[in-house]
């Protein structure tokens, strides 16, 4: 028996959102530790890694490990059913093919219930390395949603470059050049606005703007984001979800054409 | 013509080894492409009302506009195509090139007939069934390739049997032919509707020859014999013997030799000197040339050469060709788009669980359930 409460609904809702223009189908792996999504879209150029903990939710029961694979976008289907103030509750037998998404209105006057269909996926799990990051930068979510969306413009790629005196977001093409510099704030009067860069050494990384352009969807989950940047890694794009969890977006770099 | 009803068996009995994805995910891959293969579809393919296309002295030109087109949809898509050509027959297929050849004289009259009657679909039918690459075809495509900055490789053999080798030694990703030889000479990966028209929005096809053998519960060995049961181009099969019964057959008895011991000679007998075990040897170890003498590299267009080339006699539109080079150009000018895959490690698949639930249905359930891309049952409608 699965089952777990959700209070803001909302939530899913903007996960869903985040995760479906990378993703169409994925396996949520659900333990006692919380519900866990690690999925790669088709081409293998990004991966969507969602950690929901169990002590973030109002209810949360799991008796045995399962993993229901899902259609995202029917999934997003009925979560548009649901009010932003609902309640959520998911449910599942073990061993069930089917997920129950049950809604309640805030005063308890309506509820409802929806019933989807798993699907078997084989799905492949991949081993993240922990890397030290030569570079982590911390930024509000909204402008860098702004500066992908203004510099995708101008070119398919974004050049990042991160030095001791700030981070530089560059793109170009046929029209022009396009370039935004945001140096470290020091007022830390208002967190959420703060910018602020951790930097061993100095890195430059290219990166598709269609990509960050998808991940940039998951900027109402939280006020921060986070980029972190080694040479020649993929780039990691960090969400914490408050009080629940964290979505992480992995982005494989452009790589210049070696001549072989 | 590959292997007889291999590509259907597998979609029943392996359809986790297919899987269908867009060509645009092949993005940033090198691939192997049957050239003899891609030519024969172009002469067929790419026609106008009055037949193939040809230049000024009615020489046929389908071969090189598809060559041209394709070959830049695939760089304009990321991927790094080899071409590889045949070389010479292996002895044991002048059985099946006498058959082919037959085959063509029989068209050849019909062909005459349908002339006399003057019935034009019968005449585009037959003229179809009498395409043949020639020599001078694939020696126009190689010109072209070359002009085009593209390699190719000439297989001392059969092509197929040299992109396995390929794909083998790691030189490339995949092969991309529409023979299912590919996977009996051992191809890790076989690409299926590649160079095919984007017009068709056909998906392409990934074949995996690992979850075939593990589909199949066969190994490569029994995997082999199981293909020359079904019929490939190398010698007979046994009559009699579908794609069923041979299944069943290998399964039981793991190999030919096993097979024939076993089964009733009277009702299923063997073609006469069948020469089995030179088409097993030919699939396990076929003339090739050894990886590590290929050097592939990718060159910059000759746009005046390719100008020259294809327009004046050939009946190019210069334009289209300058075009043409300009997308090579701006393809190859960008950097490339990495991959996940090197940075991470797989640690397992989730194993398709349910399995034993599709045991236990019908097979004509099974097989409807399987049928979008074998992905399994479940799947919301």
């Amino acid at each position: 028996m699965f089952e777990a409460r959700l209070v803001a609904s909302a939530t899913f809702k903007k996960i869903l959102d985040a995760v479906k223009d990378l993703l169409t189908e994925a396996s949520f792996d659900c333990s006692e530790s919380g519900i866990q999504l690690q999925a790669m879209d088709n081409s293998h150029i990004s991966l969507v890694s969602l950690m929901l903990r169990s002590d973030g939710f109002d209810k949360y029961r799991c008796d045995r490990s399962l993993t229901m694979g899902m259609n995202l976008a029917n999934m997003a289907k009925i979560f548009k059913c649901a009010n932003n103030d609902d309640t959520v509750t998911i449910k599942a037998q073990d061993d069930a093919d089917v997920v129950t998404f049950m809604f309640e209105a805030k005063k308890q006057e309506k509820i409802s219930d929806y019933e989807m269909k798993l699907m078997n996926l084989d799905q492949e799990h991949l081993g993240i390395p922990e890397t030290d990051f030569s570079c982590v930068i911390r930024m509000p979510s909204t402008e860098f949603a702004r500066i992908c969306r203004d510099l995708s413009q101008f070119g398919e790629s974004i050049v990042i470059s991160c030095t001791k005196e700030g981070v530089k977001f560059s793109s170009g093409g046929d029209i022009g050049t396009a370039n935004v510099k945001l140096a470290q704030t020091n007022n830390f009067d208002k967190e959420e606005e703060c910018v602020t860069i951790e930097m061993q050494e100095p890195v430059t990384l290219t990166f598709a703007c269609q990509y960050l352009n998808s991940f940039t969807k998951a900027t109402p989950l939280a006020a921060q984001v986070q980029l972190s940047m080694s040479d020649n890694v993929p780039l990691v794009v960090e969400y914490q979800i408050p009080d629940l969890g964290h979505l992480r977006f992995y982005l494989a770099p452009k790589i210049e054409e070696d001549e072989n | 013509m590959g292997i007889l009803g291999l590509s259907k068996l597998l979609a029943d009995l392996a359809p986790q080894a297919i899987k269908e994805g867009e060509i645009k995910h092949y993005f940033g891959r090198k691939v192997a492409i049957d050239a003899s293969m891609c030519l024969y579809q172009f002469l067929i393919a790419v026609r106008n009302e009055t037949g193939q296309l040809t230049s000024v002295d009615g020489e046929t030109t389908s071969h090189l506009l598809g060559t041209f087109y394709r070959t830049i949809r695939l760089i304009e898509n990321g991927i790094k195509p080899v071409y590889v050509f045949d070389g010479k027959p292996p002895d044991l297929k002048s059985a099946e090139l006498n058959k082919r050849q037959e085959r063509r004289e029989e068209a050849q009259k019909a062909l005459d007939k349908a002339t006399e009657l003057g019935d034009v679909t019968e005449i585009d039918r037959f003229n179809r069934r009498l395409v043949k690459v020639t020599r001078n075809h694939a020696d126009e495509a190689k010109q072209l390739l070359t002009l085009m900055g593209v390699p190719y490789v000439e297989a001392p053999c059969e092509a197929e049997a040299q992109c396995a080798a390929m794909v083998k030694a790691g030189l490339v990703y995949a092969t991309a032919t529409e023979d299912m030889d590919a996977l009996t000479f051992g191809s890790n990966i076989l690409l299926r509707h590649l160079t095919f028209s984007e017009a068709r929005k056909m998906p392409v096809q990934e074949i995996h020859l690992d979850k075939v053998l593990q589909g199949l519960e066969l190994d490569q060995g029994a995997f082999v014999d199981l293909c020359i049961l079904l019929g490939c181009d190398y010698t007979e099969s046994i009559r009699g013997i579908g794609p069923k019964r041979a299944i069943e057959l290998i399964k039981k008895h793991k190999s030919i030799d096993e097979v024939l011991k076993n089964i009733d000679a009277n009702k299923y007998p063997a073609p006469q000197e069948w020469n089995y075990e030179g088409a097993r040897r030919l699939f396990y170890d076929p003339e090739v040339m050894e990886a590590t003498n290929i050097e592939l590299k990718w060159n910059d267009p000759d746009e005046e050469g390719m100008v020259k080339f294809l327009c004046g006699d050939k009946q190019f539109n210069e334009e289209r060709v300058r075009n043409g080079v300009k997308k090579l150009l701006k393809s190859r000018g960008s950097s490339v788009q990495g991959r996940l895959d090197g940075f991470f490690t797989v640690l397992s698949t989730t194993p398709a669980k349910r399995k034993a639930d599709d045991k236990k249905q019908t097979p004509n359930k099974k097989k409807k359930g399987n049928a979008g891309g074998g992905r399994g049952r479940g799947r919301p409608k």
